[in-house]
Parts: structure tokens; C-alpha cells; sequence
């Protein structure tokens, strides 16, 4: 299910510098601004990829991590840890690959 | 009248514009072969516009209002505003074309399709990658459609197909002896932010480009509608390929190269039709 909120934190930390400033500087006012759920709240503070995945755009989540500096092989392997989603019937192991950050 | 200089076809992965200098050499050069190519058979068509499909990577709309298709009428557009292509396209803006735009989305709404239009869209590294790598004029005008290819649901195949058919009927009816090529870009197989980041899924892209080279529409259609909810996220990208394929009759199909390209993350597509090689 989209969380809206999230949606639109992670979506503003792509267009407002001012934003991501201050996100960098004080993380918790800046999700103060937005309607986020305290257990959301918690995932972004603990970094939990398998918690925020399923409530926003995968474009939108990889944009996320790459700005909360997370390198992309640890948001590869988080990822890889989830398991594929049933309904979508992705039952392709993801494959190691050689990505640069 | 004006009349189809050629459709085109290139992936846009943007790790190519983060990690360029660092890429393993062989591998820059075979991406730079085929954007040669390709920009090289763009060229050789001899366009006064072209027309660009791509997705719009949440620059210029969000899930507070997202278009199916947006056709961007306007005299200039903004360059890509990402951080990673200012140091490889430091481009502010880009030429449109007001007239052929205007004459599209008419033609679009006469035909009871119902796309957004944009005065002024901002060019992400979906339309700007192949323009950088194709080695495009810069005073070349774009006429920019953004389809969106990341946020489910999206267009059906079917209405992808119509959608190339009436871009095609619209460069045929513009009334200015123009020659309008077609540029559709993302893709083949990919995997972005989802459990499966990083697959590059070779079966998909081979079948995909069976089907392109067939040019059987219904067959695509049913092979793409099947397959792709059992690939990656970014293959809904070949939706931009579609539009071009559809364009060009769905016919002369032509693999420029094609090969997996871990170190970029996507199934490195590359393709034209109806294009002839350069002297």
C-alpha cells in the first residue's frame, strides 16, 4: 500500500535543497513536517529498507537511500534479503552483480 | 507534408553518467560503439525534430498528479536537473517545437486520446543520456513525450501500439516539410529499489527483440503484457520502445547491439527501423 507521506518526503528530498539540508542536519524535524506513521518514523531512523519498501515507489526508495549516503551494494543486499513478492511472481534469484555506488 | 525520418531506440541507465570515467574500459567502449551507432543512423535520416519517448523519473510529476502521457508543447524545455548529468550534460535548456507539438496533441485529442500537456518540461536523464551519448545537435528541437513507465498501472500495450500509430498519423498530416524521427528510450530488462535490484533478465530482452524483429503487434502485445509483471520494474520502459516500434509500422526493426550490462544495471538495448547505414 503507498503511504502518501512518505511518498512525498522522499519525492521533496529529490526537488528542495533547503529540504535536504535540513533533513541532513535535524532528520527528525524535517519527517516532523510530513504525516508520517511513528512506526514509518522508526524505519527511516533505523534505515529499515524491508519496513519502507512496500510503502513507496522503487524509484522513489533507491533515490531515498542514495541521499542517507546508504552504498548501493547494501541497499542491493538489503534488497535481496526481502523476498520476491509472491503476486508479482518474481522467482528469479536476483544475481550478485559488480555494482559501482 | 512532413514526413518519417526513422524510429530509434536506446537505454538511458543512469549509472552511466555517475561512474562514466570509471567504468571498465571494455565496457565503455561497447556502450559507446552503439550510442555511436545509433547517433550516427539518427544523423544519416536527416530529422529537423525529433520526437522523444521516455519516462519521467519523478521530475516533473508525482503521485499527486501523474499523466499517463504528457506531450511537451513548448518552445524550450529545462535540461536534466539531476545532480549527475550537470558534470556529463550541462545543458539549462532544450529546443522544442511549439507548432509540431500543438499539431500532436490535436491530432491526439481528435483521435479521443487524452494526454497531459507541458508548456515547459524539465528533460531528465531518460531523454538526455542518448541525446549526450548519441552525440544529438544541440539546436536539434525535441518534441518530448513522457510516459509513465514507474508507477502501476500503466498504458496497455495495446494503447502503446496506437499510441506509435497516431505519433506516425501526426508527423504524416503536419503540414511543413518536415522530416520527424522518432527516439524511444529505457530498458530492456532491468530492476530498480525492488528485491530483485539488479537482475538483468536476458531471457526477456532476447524474446523482446524476437517480437520487435517479427513485427507481429499482437504478438508483442501479448508477449510484453504477459512478461512483464514476472521481470524487473524497469522493462515497463519497453513501453518507450513500443511507441517507437509502432511509429516506424512496426516494421524494419534492427538491432544495433545488445548485450548485459551489469556494471550499469539494465539489458543494454540499442535499435532502429526503417534506417539506413551511413555512407
Amino acid at each position: 500500500m503507498t503511504d502518501y507521506w512518505l511518498s512525498k518526503l522522499f519525492f521533496d528530498l529529490q526537488h528542495d535543497e533547503k529540504l535536504a539540508a535540513d533533513f541532513r542536519q535535524d532528520m527528525a524535524s524535517a519527517i516532523d513536517r510530513y504525516e508520517i506513521a511513528p512506526a514509518v518514523r522508526k524505519a527511516l531512523f533505523a534505515d529499515d529498507v524491508a519496513v519502507l519498501a512496500p510503502l513507496v515507489n522503487a524509484y522513489l526508495l533507491r533515490f531515498y537511500f542514495q541521499i542517507r549516503g546508504m552504498p548501493q551494494e547494501e541497499f542491493m543486499a538489503r534488497l535481496h534479503a526481502l523476498k520476491p513478492n509472491p503476486v508479482q511472481s518474481k522467482t528469479v534469484e536476483a544475481k550478485p552483480v559488480n555494482a559501482n555506488g | 507534408m512532413a514526413s518519417f525520418a526513422g524510429a530509434f531506440a536506446a537505454c538511458h541507465p543512469p549509472l552511466m553518467a555517475r561512474n562514466w570515467e570509471s567504468l571498465p574500459q571494455d565496457h565503455r567502449a561497447r556502450l559507446t560503439m552503439a550510442f555511436d551507432e545509433l547517433g550516427q543512423r539518427l544523423r544519416a535520416s536527416r530529422p529537423d525534430l525529433l520526437v522523444v519517448i521516455s519516462p519521467d523519473h519523478w521530475v516533473n510529476f508525482f503521485i499527486s498528479n501523474l499523466p499517463a502521457v504528457c506531450i511537451g508543447i513548448g518552445a524550450e524545455h529545462d535540461g536534466p536537473p539531476e545532480p549527475f548529468m550537470q558534470k556529463v550534460y550541462p545543458r539549462e535548456r532544450l529546443p522544442g517545437h511549439e507548432a509540431f507539438g500543438r499539431h500532436l496533441l490535436e491530432r491526439a485529442l481528435d483521435s479521443d486520446f487524452e494526454p497531459a500537456l507541458s508548456h515547459r518540461l524539465k528533460l531528465d536523464h531518460g531523454t538526455c543520456i542518448p541525446l549526450w551519448r548519441m552525440g544529438i545537435e544541440s539546436t536539434l528541437p525535441i518534441v518530448p513525450i513522457l510516459v509513465n513507465d514507474l508507477e502501476e498501472p500503466m498504458l496497455s500495450m495495446r494503447r502503446c501500439l496506437a499510441w506509435g500509430r497516431l505519433i506516425r498519423h501526426a508527423i504524416e498530416s503536419f503540414p511543413s516539410p518536415l522530416r520527424i524521427a522518432v527516439l524511444g528510450t529505457g530498458g530492456l530488462s532491468h530492476s530498480v529499489g525492488e528485491a530483485t535490484m539488479g537482475w538483468i533478465d536476458e531471457d526477456f530482452d532476447h524474446k523482446c527483440i524476437r517480437h520487435f524483429e517479427d513485427g507481429d503487434d499482437e504478438r508483442l502485445a501479448q508477449f510484453l503484457t504477459d512478461a512483464l509483471p514476472r521481470t524487473g520494474n524497469g522493462a515497463h520502459e519497453i513501453r518507450d520502445w513500443v511507441i517507437a516500434h509502432a511509429a516506424a509500422g512496426s516494421r524494419g526493426f534492427e538491432l544495433i547491439d545488445y548485450f548485459p550490462s551489469p556494471e550499469t544495471l539494465v539489458g543494454a538495448g540499442f535499435a532502429c527501423w526503417n534506417s539506413s547505414k551511413p555512407n
